[in-house]
């Protein structure tokens, strides 16, 4: 049911890997392979405090170990809800590290060779020199198969226990009193209540049909009853044996319904606690049950049999899983902490002390609580500290280095890594590029676009107006399209804008033509039909870049949301900026979530290919001197870059942002 | 009073003891002294310096894919393993081949986008670069690999001069996957060529895009330096980039290919047969 487990390294070396279909072991050896989407879409953004990744149908849970630098991946398809996935990462972590710790102590080592360090060397007793993985892991096959066998039938047992107890509730439960009160089912006495009174019923109809049928005469019910078979002739029987109590007993041949004082005698579910029969019984109860072969009760108080111990051929193997199964075995002990500080401080200082949950907990909850005094939005600090914690658990610090600054570092590093753009940034090195690789000179150069889109009043066309002027100093020709049909003076606002920047470049360049220009078509009219039209005047009339501006909407204004996929969808802009401002707290999370979802579901039907947000623009940044959480929460959220920074009012305020600077500032007191 | 000491001479005489102090003078001492721990310090600095402007390390640098980790991975261990894209950098030290027999370090860096810049911190320490090139996609993510190299390039050039670049090669990897038309055998030269010229014609789109541009300062502190440059060539003016015209220093390309390891084969690779004997040869030369 699994489609692929591996064991790797950080450093990108597979010590182990097993894949069970033939497709899975393809997909494994090409970069497609689920564990490599899962480092490069999900390790690397910092996202390692997610319960699970999904991609192309497979579901992909992991697990590390910090100290050997190890991850542990099982895939499977996506549709199968596997249950012991987990238990199955657990055991195999530990497992592995148990039976070849020293091997990966001394790979590990070799990556990390200092600079006097000696030459890779093979682990001991080897003397050619040469490291072979193969024989290294070689028991370690059959360990994986028995472990995974074990667990899918316990999963099995598992589900088929879930099953037995509808069934067997009806039926009456013939064996001896167990000494196990849990065993009584409860279901009984509710049957017999309806049971009591049907027989009660259908006494009351006998009784009826009795003294109906002695007026006819016997005759009569013989007749009735003798089509009823053989069964029929002891009625009469026994109406005849009543009167002759002493001679003979009813003889009941179970065709009707057992009476209320029957049930009472067949009922064998409750202990009678009859003083006289107790102590031999109880005695032996004792000796039917063997105590050491008794199995475990589960967490619902099922009690589940003892599993069955493989023969000794296999014994060592087994041993050894069992012993990993347990909670309490096959964890590496800890140095016990009688002295507490004091050994703590001393474990340290000769390096061996490795961090534990409890010893990071409190220092990441202060971590947590002054990223939140920086505005970063409470959910994305929560999930950058967890996944900082997880990083870090089980790794080792030596020295003079505390636990603090083991975090401040493990954090400084992964804000690095969030905020550090996967894509290019630089917007005319696309601009070149597009406009070079012109087709044909019979066919016009289709211009590069650009539409700004987001919520209301974060200074969509202040900013738009410092990108203009920013690619009219780099010598381009813009066409701004607006695309603001809603708001009263949008229009206008734009119209002064391109004058002031005409104004601008008519004084300083000495190229002749206009360098930008407005299309606008007033207010009301459908902003996806101004922006296609905006961008075929641009195409005839030779100009360079079109920046598209669009009305401010609130990100859960459904009908809003789809008129923008629209706009998106039927023009394909080159690039979608998210205008957002720094002021934002934990709003940044919800509109970006909103707004790229949005544009990709909607946008998809008509275009093809569904577009999300491809950079973000951060504008009013002069308003928060230090506290720049929002450029974080807003990466993490999409995984895009931001592309500007807005940082005044004035057309020269737009900057570049500088990763080392925002996390500087993130992390200062 | 009988006994007469012998010792006890008129005139105590005090036995003569010829103090070092008495016959140097206290200034001399002190000139000795401070000359003594000005040589010491002068042999410290010297030794250090000469440690530290000769490094000793092997930088695999490229775009994510290309085969950096399985080259350090045959280097080192002598096998091709199989893996995954790397999360950090791997260092391990080898034994050149050859009668010098000397130790070097190879440093394996990340390709990813988010974490490629930690090869700035290694940089200091490194004798020579190798930027490692996937050759048979280089023709689809030319753009992205020139990028990358411009990074690198920028960051050559941006080194103080006190501290000798290292030699920088680019390796053309997996030339075996190259569909070569005339032999059956392997070309590397295809690949070499095919990647200069790739590489050429990107660089020199980005050096266009830079030159004349008022970009777009940083946020931070006035007189930070910007990310572009390092792509000035000392050819004509009118020409385009071209890697033996680079300012930087010499270029030096090598194609090379593995066998790709696979994650079950149970089969130990034999040794020897891998493609990277241009990378050796390079390497001997430089470590010379």
């Amino acid at each position: 049911m699994l489609d692929l487990c591996s064991i790797s390294h950080k450093g990108g070396i597979v010590l182990w890997s097993r894949s069970f279909t033939p497709d899975a072991s393809q997909i494994a050896s090409s970069s497609a392979s689920p564990v490599n989407s899962l480092i490069r879409e999900a390790l690397i953004e910092g996202r390692t405090a997610e319960e699970k990744f999904e991609k192309d149908g497979y579901a992909v849970k992991w697990t590390f170990v910090n100290d050997l630098e190890l991850i542990f991946v099982v895939a499977y398809q996506r549709i199968l809800q596997l249950t012991y996935v987990d238990d199955l990462l657990a055991a195999l972590k530990t497992l592995f590290i148990k039976l070849f710790e020293p091997f990966l102590a001394t790979f590990v080592a070799s990556l990390h060779a200092m600079n006097s360090g000696k030459v890779v060397t093979a682990p001991a007793g080897n003397n050619t020199a040469s490291w072979n993985f193969a024989k290294a892991f070689e028991g370690w096959d059959k360990v994986f198969d028995k472990l995974l066998k074990g667990l899918e039938d316990k999963a099995a047992q598992e589900r088929k226990s879930r099953f037995r107890p509808t069934v067997h509730a009806p039926l009456a439960d013939p064996s001896p009193p167990s000494d196990d009160l849990s065993t009584i089912p409860s279901e009984s006495s509710v049957v017999a209540q309806d049971e009591q009174q049907i027989a009660r019923n259908v006494q009351a109809l006998k009784n009826r049909l009795r003294g109906r049928g002695g007026r006819r005469g016997g005759r009569g019910i013989a007749r009735i009853d003798s089509g009823s078979g053989r069964d029929s002739m002891p009625s009469s029987d026994t109406e005849s044996v009543k009167r002759k109590t002493n001679t003979k007993t009813q003889r009941k041949w179970g065709h009707e319904a057992p009476t209320e004082s029957d049930m009472a005698s067949l009922d064998f579910s409750f202990d009678k606690g009859d003083s006289g029969t107790d102590a031999p019984l109880s005695q032996d109860a004792l000796s039917l049950v063997d105590k050491a072969s008794l199995g475990t009760r589960t967490r619902d108080g099922m009690y589940e049999v003892k599993d069955w111990e493989f023969g000794s051929g296999d014994g060592e193997t087994n041993d050894v899983i069992s012993r990993a199964l347990q909670p309490n075995g096959g964890v590496a002990k800890q140095a016990s902490s009688s002295l507490g500080a004091l050994s703590s401080l001393f474990a340290r200082l000769t390096g061996s002390k490795v961090l534990t949950e409890q010893d990071l907990k409190p220092v990441l909850e202060g971590m947590k609580q002054h990223l939140m005094k920086k505005n970063v939005a409470m959910e994305i600090a929560d999930k950058v500290c967890e996944g900082v914690g997880e990083s870090l658990v089980g790794k080792k610090v030596g020295g003079f280095q505390t636990t603090n600054a083991a975090v401040r570092l493990a954090l400084s590093s992964s804000l690095t890594r969030i905020l550090t753009p996967k894509t290019s940034t630089d917007l005319l090195l696309s601009i070149r590029t597009k406009l070079s690789s012109a087709l044909t000179s019979s066919q016009q150069r289709v211009p590069y676009s650009i539409t700004f889109v987001g919520v209301n009043g974060v200074g969509k066309s202040t900013n738009l107006s410092k990108v203009c002027f920013w690619l009219m100093q780099n010598g381009l020709r813009v066409l701004i399209a607006a695309c603001d049909t809603f708001r009263s003076g949008a229009v206008e606002q734009l119209r002064v804008h391109v004058r002031n920047l005409s104004k601008i470049a008519a004084e300083s360049a000495t190229d002749n033509g206009t360098r930008v220009e407005l299309y606008e078509r007033g207010y009301g009219k459908d902003a996806a039909g101004i922006a296609k039209q905006a961008i075929s005047y641009a195409q005839e009339n030779n100009f360079d870049v079109v920046l598209i501006d669009t009305a401010g909407r609130m990100q859960d204004n459904e009908p809003l949301m789809r008129a923008l996929a629209k706009l998106v969808g039927v023009n394909n802009p080159d690039k979608i900026i998210f205008v957002g401002e720094a002021l934002v707290g934990n709003e940044a999370v919800d509109q970006l979530t909103k707004f790229d979802r949005a544009l990709r579901d909607f946008s998809s039907a008509s275009a093809g290919k569904s577009r999300g947000i491809d950079g973000m623009l951060v504008t009013k940044w002069d308003t928060v001197d230090d506290k720049v959480g929002a450029a974080l929460s807003m990466t993490y959220v999409t995984g895009q870059p931001i592309i500007f920074v807005g940082c005044g009012e004035t057309y020269t305020d737009l900057r570049q942002l500088r990763v080392a600077n925002v996390v500087r500032a993130i992390l200062s007191e | 009073m009988t006994i007469e000491d012998t010792t006890h001479t008129p005139g105590r005489i005090e036995p003569e003891v010829a103090s070092l102090t008495n016959l140097v003078s206290t200034p001399i001492l002190v000139l000795a002294s401070l000359s003594l721990a000005a040589i010491l310090l002068a042999v410290v600095l010297i030794r250090r310096q000469r440690s530290r402007s000769a490094g000793n390390s092997l930088l695999l640098v490229g775009p994510p894919d290309s085969g950096k980790t399985a080259i350090l991975s045959t280097l080192a261990y002598q096998r091709t393993l199989p893996s995954y894209t790397s999360l950090q950098t791997n260092a391990a030290v080898i034994t050149l081949p050859g009668s010098s027999a000397k130790a070097l370090r190879v440093v394996d860096i990340p390709g990813h986008p988010r974490i490629r810049g930690q090869f700035r911190e290694y940089l200091s320490d490194a004798r020579a670069l190798a930027f490692v090139v996937d050759a048979s996609t280089v023709s689809r993510n030319g753009a992205v690999v020139a990028e990358h190299l411009h990074h690198i390039l920028h960051a050559l050039t941006s080194l103080p001069p006190s501290q000798s670049p290292p030699k920088l090669l680019i390796l053309a990897h997996k030339a075996d996957l190259l569909k070569s038309n005339t032999s059956s055998s392997v070309s590397t030269e295809l690949a070499v060529s095919r990647v200069k010229v790739i590489l050429e014609r990107e660089l020199e789109k980005r050096r266009l895009s830079q030159v004349g541009n008022v970009g777009i300062e940083g946020l931070g502190e006035e007189g930070e330096k910007s990310d572009t440059g390092g792509l000035v060539c000392n050819g004509p003016a009118a020409g385009s980039f071209k890697f033996e015209e680079w300012e930087g220093g010499e270029v030096c390309f090598a194609g090379t290919w593995l066998a790709a390891g696979r994650p079950e084969s149970g089969v130990d690779e034999k040794e020897g047969l891998d493609g990277l004997d241009g990378l050796r040869e390079w390497l001997t030369q430089v470590a010379r």
